[in-house]
């Protein structure tokens, strides 16, 4: 491969997004040309500042609130097209009379009445049933609320560091328990800290590391006598969250960022983790 | 006289009596049809607030102004709702950039935009980027106002580009799908982007010396 065609495949290079071989090719390509290498350096670089110091311009809470009241309004006021206006007009001074109609005997009251009560017999004793295979889909949205709480109070980390070294320790002191803690900041998941957090009813170690401007919690805490589990991706609520426990420990993460950056997160994070 | 009277005291029965059920057939359905609706846009809100800000951000970008910015995002969840019955895929996210992107380059065009695409000649302008060592971008790269205005000063496709593949870590396939270019031209683009945008920086960078 000469110069111009590496020039050429430098950004899809830097992306990750070229297959293995023409990789590996650009690789050798760079450890034998000087230009190149000079090259791929000040374009990484740019590459990083860009995806670091440009702002991002995330929505104001007034704009969320807009929203909400303008979807709001699209139902109420949509034209339906059994053409229920034209017949309120035409009788224009009966228009209380439908409630009377539907409501205006204890007949239907009481029928309503039943009806409540049925359901409510039916679905006390369906419920518990109908979510014991679901306690993932429990716990992932209890994951979720707290990955969005944690963004959304101002209290991300408990303890801010970008150093292993520190998280480690601080949540070892709080904890029953030592969870794995590693540097991924070449990788392009730098660490941000550390949160103690409570879920599926004991505390957690909650781990904050940064993709982009996006934020990647992972939840850890003690696996029960249970043996490795594989990996298990889903996606609920526009959230990603990635699932896998070794005989030590459940491993929860949760993020906005794509499904595949999530998985390559979690490969690093476990690759990291066997050496220690 | 008599016969004119009874006349229209039958008509008046005969509408009394058709009312009731004709006025609760419309109520049951209407009903029926509201508590579907509430149920879609509860579902709705779920699967797609939590991209508001990358809605908003890419909106900013294009745009570079708040106010059509949080226009233009208003718009775009409007229209996501009507259509959101046809969505069926598992990528909330860039199913809703794309209609961001869309509803975006309307308002663009609309205003008569000139900066849709590049016209000007790269040729010329990319002299400056070579002269930039990269102890010089990495000195300024923690200068987010800097990387800002040299950003806002490149056509919109290449802001677009950028704000996908640097903020939102999107990948080549996804941005290919939203940005509606041939997955062949993403790698093109982006490249010509950086080095724009590299130029602009160089050329910023040189001003502030």
């Amino acid at each position: 491969m000469n110069c111009e065609e590496v020039t050429k495949l430098m950004d899809g290079y830097l992306d990750g997004e070229l297959d293995p071989i023409t990789s590996q090719t650009i690789e050798q390509h760079l450890l034998e040309c000087r230009n190149c290498a000079q090259a791929y350096k000040t374009h990484g670089a740019l590459i990083r500042a860009l995806g670091n110091a440009a702002p991002y311009y995330k929505a104001p809470a007034e704009l969320r609130e807009r929203i909400q009241s303008s979807l709001r309004k699209e139902i109420g006021e949509r034209p339906t097209r059994n053409g229920e206006q034209s017949i309120w007009s035409l009788f224009p001074r009966k228009r209380s009379e439908p409630r009377t109609v539907l409501f205006g005997t204890s007949w239907n009251w009481l029928a309503l009445a039943a009806t409540i009560l049925l359901a409510a017999i039916i679905g006390w004793n369906l419920l518990p049933r109908l979510q014991r295979p679901g306690t993932d889909q429990l716990l992932a949205t209890q994951l979720i609320a707290s990955h969005v709480r944690s963004l959304m109070a101002n209290h991300l980390t408990d303890v801010a560091s970008s150093d292993q070294h520190t998280v480690k320790p601080w949540l070892d002191a709080k904890l029953d328990f030592a969870p794995p803690v590693v540097d991924l900041a070449s990788e392009g998941f730098p660490l941000i800290g550390g949160r103690l957090d409570y879920l599926d009813n004991r505390p957690v170690a909650a781990l904050v590391y940064q993709r982009r401007k996006h934020f990647i919690n992972v939840f850890v805490w003690p696996g029960g006598a249970a043996a490795a589990r594989p990996a298990m991706a889903m996606s609920h609520q526009g959230y990603q969250l990635l699932h896998w426990a070794d005989p030590d420990f459940n491993y929860w993460i949760v993020s906005d960022v794509s499904a595949n950056d999530l998985q390559t997160f979690k490969q690093q994070f476990e690759a990291q983790t066997s050496h220690h | 006289m008599a016969l004119l009277l009874k006349a229209e005291h039958a008509s008046e029965t005969e509408e009394f009596e058709s009312t009731p059920k004709v006025v609760k057939f419309v109520v049951v359905k209407k009903r029926e049809e509201d508590h579907a609706q509430r149920a879609e846009l509860t579902s709705f809100e779920e699967a797609m607030l939590p991209h508001l800000d990358a809605a908003h951000n890419l909106a900013r970008w294009l745009l570079r102004n708040e106010q059509d910015a949080q226009d233009v995002v208003q718009e775009a969840y409007l229209r996501a709702f009507k259509s959101f019955a046809g969505f069926h895929g598992s990528n909330g996210r860039a199913w809703l950039l794309t209609i961001v992107r869309n509803t975006s380059y309307t308002l663009l065009k609309k205003n008569r935009a000139v900066d849709l695409t590049t016209t000007f000649d790269e040729e010329i302008h990319a002299a400056g980027y070579e002269s930039v060592s990269p102890a010089t971008i990495l000195e300024h790269s923690e200068n987010a106002e800097l990387i800002r205005e040299a950003m806002d000063e490149l056509p919109a496709e290449f802001r677009e580009i950028l704000t996908l593949r640097h903020q939102e870590g999107l990948s080549y396939k996804e941005i290919a799908d939203i940005a509606e270019i041939p997955p062949g031209t993403v790698m093109s683009r982006l490249a010509r982007a950086r080095a724009k945008l590299g130029e602009c920086l160089a050329a910023r960078m040189s001003k502030e010396k």
